[in-house]
């Protein structure tokens, strides 16, 4: 071959990699801006760069909503679903981490130009006072140029030759992904918020636990700062031309001011606060949540800046006027522009003292009865009686699932020295012994029953004498006293291996099998549970809401399962007084329960700390 | 601008058009506008350095060049004073030249060190210059002074047009890690006026190509390896740090063997053919050949312009045939080469930079050469006595084999951060090697992951392959060129669509090391 020839070889060479290479980038597509035809996988897309991605999917699937929540990653934890029911609209959650008010003002624009719009939810945080146009030009974090109004094709261009590792990243997270959410997807496509199924059933305890756990270490030795409001001018710009945009186009305008931790909140000075809520409340009244008592409580946080999605229930609450949860007091203001600048407000001790929204409450589990106790693992009816009546006599009082569900959902009150007693299992003993006891004493009881085993003295199908359980007849008797609630303890993933075919997979508890693939798991775990939900619902004809998991044994990931499924409860097995924190309902998950068996009363008394 | 980068590739794309269009006598006006650019590109302040050598070389020049010609036109009837005179006054001239560009560089790249050295012995405060460091500047002095050395030999006439010297001293794709040119073999090659060469096109693309596959797909990947181990070399054991050191080996030979083929490619598309630097180090027979085949241009030089001017000076002169006087055999023959030798290594070493470290990398390589110089004998016998012949398969990968170690070792001491950290690495290889950690998780938590070792391994396959090849002779290129047009395609796009997809991850493709010498 001539050399020449060979340079012409060599130029194609270079259009067919050139090619390769746009064809790859379209195919993969890493940030979803061609549409992402092939692997249809947004939450990577939106978690790679939520500006581009978000419209990319938008420009699909925009007949689906009418209204949208534009903010920087707190609003994340804005719910759409109780504003959708509120306002009657279909919201959108357009969080981009890192925006600023011009962001938002641009996404405005792009949304009422381009989709219908009746609701906007403008979501500000104090970061907004300092960084205005960030120059965000990174791959990561600039706006799509249909919304910047920037050329388009240096854009598309830009996304075309990205480095084929882009691809393959995404290729390898493809064939990673699991049900829920990893680092690489972080985002819920439908809602457009931060699919938070895993965080939020992190169980939450004590404060001092808590600050222990190195996610939160933060809050012990919070980064010091000094801000000021540099950009004030020019967010009342943005926020002046979002305005009248709405106004111009009929759209209903919301703004709120997102809760800050108070460390956070400390790194302004109050008369600078005070000047920026005043300042934008000028242009059009705002929803004040950023200081108050939830300021000062770091179980409310995700992290240093980010509050919990329960307290954005909160936040619509408020602005809806909905009453329908607990809400602390003080927590949001209606600020208009006739109302002078406060300062004093962002100089007042919000803070209040634990016992005002925290209650601790020891949970005692048993198990089976026997009037003379002649399996070891039992504990003797006299034994179970002189606990109820020494418990009553210290001044305890039996709390149902129902009171702490109530305490942490609506705030309502405990009684001073609050107790729950439980069983687990539903063994029949429970009815014919202890029931008589309680309903004597006029306490207050839970049972966790296995849905499989109602009823029953041989174990499932076979021929396996076991304790009796008591029947749903007995169950429902019960219920009627109003003292017992019957709740779930699985429909039957807590086997009892000597008595499961040899060979096969025995599930003791809810943890996944070895060597379960996790879509499996999930599947085999929720069916379960809707089966027992469905069964005990049925029978009873009560609200199947709390889980007690079998051998206490859990993970974040059957948790999420069973949170899903309509768990709003579960209880574990760690010997130690639970917390309660009203308006955080992960404190209602893996409640930790004293495991009772043969002790005195006394020792009881002794183990619940006098 | 990097050489990996797209901007580089533009530029070069660029500038060959433009350089094949416009008139023939502008040509080289382009390069130097093209080598200024590119200089500029990665920062306009360190250019006065290079300005600086290349106005005092051409003075240097010009005044030798004058002198030159006035000692031709001596009768001979005057020349016994005069010449003398002269000979004098170009002796100052090329002493000031060095001294003042030398003195550049020693303030650029060692003074600082120097004064820290000179503090802790002295107790004394000296000032601290903490200089921007030019680009190449350890290249661009030594071939600057080399030319003045040229003139003042009277083997080179000066160059009278600054520009044109300008563009000697500075042209872009050798100011980076070199070669270290020679005046009559590149300037000639600059200044001529050249249509498009088909052929050279073809093998400049095909360097660079090769270039760049050395380094984006190997270099860049062993070298996270070595700077993970070398990072915390006191948490792995022996076998990790061999490994550790072993990739350095590998990234550094890929590095700048890569670099220099992409320079000697760019160089090429312009019609230019550059000194070689490499001639497949790995097939060395002896440290000294090592040297002969490893940065080839600094090694000549320093044979040109140190290892002859010493050896032949007075004072050697004397110290030879004092030692073949008093000292009997071979050590006393070659007692004076021996030190010149010694001296030229200790040099190369320092040269690398300001550390102890380098100072004993030079003494390393000194003493190994001049102590096989004076035991040559005995290995020669060793062999015979082990029945083996001088051109044996056995005897030579002995002898290679005997050179990797000795460059292995040597490794150690110029990648650890200190000198001493890289004597105890040595230590704990040889006495903490727990082999079983080349088969654990370790190897994968050196920060890249088996898919990158096995590129690796295949690139360096046809790495050795092809080295070895040409090690026997074979005509690489040529042997491509006759091969039927598909198999041609797929040799270029192959390594295209590797390049693309093999390049990058989590790594970002670093500077080449050479350009910090």
């Amino acid at each position: 071959m001539t050399a020449k020839k060979w340079l012409v070889m060599f130029v194609a060479a270079l259009a067919v990699t050139v090619a390769v290479w746009a064809g790859f980038n379209v195919a993969t597509d890493p940030y979803g801006v061609f549409g992402d035809r092939l692997l249809d996988f947004y939450s990577y897309d939106m978690t790679r760069n939520p500006r581009v991605a978000k419209i990319a999917w938008l420009d699909e699937h925009h007949d689906a909503y009418d209204s949208y929540i534009l903010g920087c990653s707190g609003s994340s934890s804005i719910p759409t679903e109780p504003l959708n029911e509120a306002l009657d609209a279909s919201f959108y959650n357009m969080i981009m981490y890192g925006a600023d008010l011009l962001d938002l003002e641009q996404m405005a624009d792009y949304l009422v130009e381009n989709y219908e719009v009746k609701n906007l939810v403008v979501s500000l945080y104090v970061d907004n006072a300092v960084l205005y146009d960030v120059g965000e030009d990174s791959l990561d974090s600039r706006m799509h140029a249909k919304v910047s109004k920037k050329p388009l094709l240096p854009f598309y261009l830009d996304y075309l030759f990205l480095n084929p590792t882009y691809g393959i990243e995404k290729l390898k997270a493809y064939f990673t992904d699991t049900e829920m959410p990893q680092t690489f997807d972080v985002f819920d496509v439908e809602t457009g918020a931060y699919d938070k199924r895993l965080r939020d059933v992190e169980p939450i305890g004590s404060l001092e636990e808590y600050v222990q756990r190195e996610a939160y270490q933060v809050f012990t030795d919070y980064p010091e700062a000094q801000y000021g409001v540099y950009q004030t001018e020019n967010c009342v710009k943005s926020l002046t031309a979002i305005r009248d945009l709405c106004e111009e186009h009929g759209i209903n305008l919301i703004v709120v001011n997102n809760p800050c931790y108070v460390d956070y909140l400390r790194h302004f000075s109050s008369e600078g606060l005070a000047q920026f809520v005043h300042a934008l409340s000028e242009v059009t009244p705002i929803w004040d949540f950023s200081y108050s008592s939830i300021s000062y409580e770091p179980r409310y946080w995700y992290d240093a800046t980010h509050f919990r999605n329960s307290v954005g229930e909160m936040m619509v609450d408020v602005i809806t006027g909905g009453d329908s949860i607990y809400v602390p007091d003080g927590f949001g203001r209606y600020v208009t522009g006739d109302m002078p600048a406060d300062s004093a407000y962002f100089e007042q001790d919000c803070s209040q003292p634990e016992s005002a929204y925290t209650a601790s409450v020891p949970v005692l589990m048993y198990h089976h009865l026997s009037d003379n106790g002649e399996d070891t693992s039992d504990i003797r009816t006299e034994v179970f009686r002189s606990h109820m009546e020494a418990l009553k006599a210290a001044g305890y009082q039996t709390v149902s699932l129902e009171d702490l569900y109530n305490y942490v959902w609506y705030g309502t009150p405990l009684p001073e020295k609050p107790i729950a007693i439980t069983f687990d299992d539903g063994y029949a003993s429970n009815y014919e012994l202890a029931y008589p006891i309680l309903k004597e004493l006029d306490m207050k009881a839970a049972i966790f029953v296995i849905g499989v085993s109602v009823g029953k003295d041989t174990y499932k199908d076979t021929d396996f004498a076991m304790t009796p359980h008591f029947s749903w007849e007995q169950a429902n008797e019960m219920l009627a006293s109003g003292l017992i609630t019957v709740q779930t303890h699985t429909y039957d993933f807590h086997q009892w291996p000597p008595f499961e075919p040899e060979g096969s997979a025995v599930r003791e508890n809810v943890l996944p099998l070895e060597g379960e693939s996790e879509q499996s798991y999930i599947q085999a775990f929720s069916d379960d549970l809707s089966r027992a939900r469905q069964e005990l619902e049925q029978a009873t004809g009560t609200r199947c809401y709390a889980l007690a998991y079998p051998e206490g044994q859990s993970t974040l990931l059957s948790g999420a399962v069973a949170a899903q499924a309509g768990i709003q409860m579960t209880f574990g097995t760690v010997p130690q007084t639970s917390t309660l924190v009203k308006g955080l309902p992960q404190s209602l998950l893996n409640i930790p329960r004293y495991g009772i068996d043969d002790i005195t009363a006394e020792e009881l008394l002794q183990q619940l700390g006098g | 601008m990097s050489f990996t980068s797209f901007t580089y590739i533009a530029f070069l794309v660029l500038l060959t058009v433009v350089y094949y269009c416009i008139p023939k006598r502008m040509q080289w006006m382009i390069l130097l506008a093209a080598s200024y650019v590119f200089y500029c590109s990665s920062g306009v302040r360190t250019v006065v350095y290079l300005l600086f050598t290349t106005v005092t070389v051409y003075a240097a020049g010009l005044l030798l060049g004058r002198l030159n010609a006035q000692r031709k036109a001596l009768s001979d009837a005057d020349k016994a004073g005069l010449q003398q005179r002269i000979r004098h006054r170009k002796k100052a001239v090329v002493a000031a030249a060095c001294v003042l560009n030398f003195g550049m560089l020693f303030l650029l790249k060692y003074w600082d060190y120097t004064a820290g050295l000179l503090d802790r012995a002295l107790g004394t405060a000296l000032p601290r210059l903490d200089l921007l460091m030019p680009l190449g500047v350890s290249f661009f002095v030594f071939q600057s002074v080399g030319y003045v050395i040229d003139v003042y030999r009277g083997k080179q006439e000066p160059q009278r047009n600054l520009a044109k010297l300008a563009l000697f001293t500075s042209f872009f794709p050798q100011i980076i890690q070199g070669p270290i040119s020679r005046y009559h073999q590149l300037a000639p090659q600059l200044f001529a006026r050249r249509s498009v060469d088909y052929e050279q096109l073809r093998a400049g693309i095909q360097l660079i190509l090769w270039g760049f596959f050395k380094k984006l797909l190997i270099a860049e990947r062993v070298g996270v390896v070595a700077d993970t181990v070398y990072t915390s070399p006191s948490s792995y054991p022996g076998s990790i740090l061999a490994l550790g050191t072993l990739a350095y080996c590998i990234q550094l030979y890929c590095d700048f063997s890569g670099g220099i083929d992409i320079t000697r490619g760019t160089a090429q598309m312009l019609g230019i053919e550059m000194t070689e630097n490499f001639r497949r180090p790995l097939f060395a027979h002896s440290l000294a050949d090592f040297w002969r085949r490893w940065h080839i241009t600094l090694g000549s030089w320093m044979r040109d312009y140190v290892f002859y001017p010493l050896s032949l000076s007075r004072p050697f002169g004397r110290l030879g045939r004092w030692s073949r006087k008093h000292i009997k055999g071979k050590a006393g023959k070659i007692l004076a080469t021996s030190l010149a030798t010694f001296v030229v290594y200790l040099l190369i070493g320092i040269w690398h930079g300001s550390s102890l470290k380098y100072i004993f990398f030079g003494f390393y390589n000194g003493i190994i050469i001049t102590t096989s110089l004076l035991l040559e004998a005995t290995f020669v016998s060793w062999r015979a006595r082990l029945r083996m012949e001088e051109h044996s398969r056995a005897w030579s990968l002995f002898r290679i084999a005997r050179t990797c170690v000795i460059v292995f070792i040597g490794r150690y001491i110029t990648r650890a951060p200190r000198l001493l950290t890289g004597l105890a690495m040595l230590w704990n290889t040889v006495t903490d090697f727990q082999p079983a950690a080349l088969l654990s998780d370790t190897v994968l938590s050196l920060g890249i992951g088996w898919t990158d070792y096995l590129i690796v391994a295949l690139a360096s396959a046809v790495l050795v392959a092809v080295e070895y090849a040409q090690e026997r002779g074979v005509h690489i290129r040529q042997w491509l060129a006759a091969r039927p047009p598909a198999v041609q395609f797929a040799a270029v796009l192959l390594p295209l669509l590797l390049l693309l997809f093999g390049t990058g991850g989590d790594y970002v493709p670093a500077q080449f090391i050479y350009a910090q010498f």
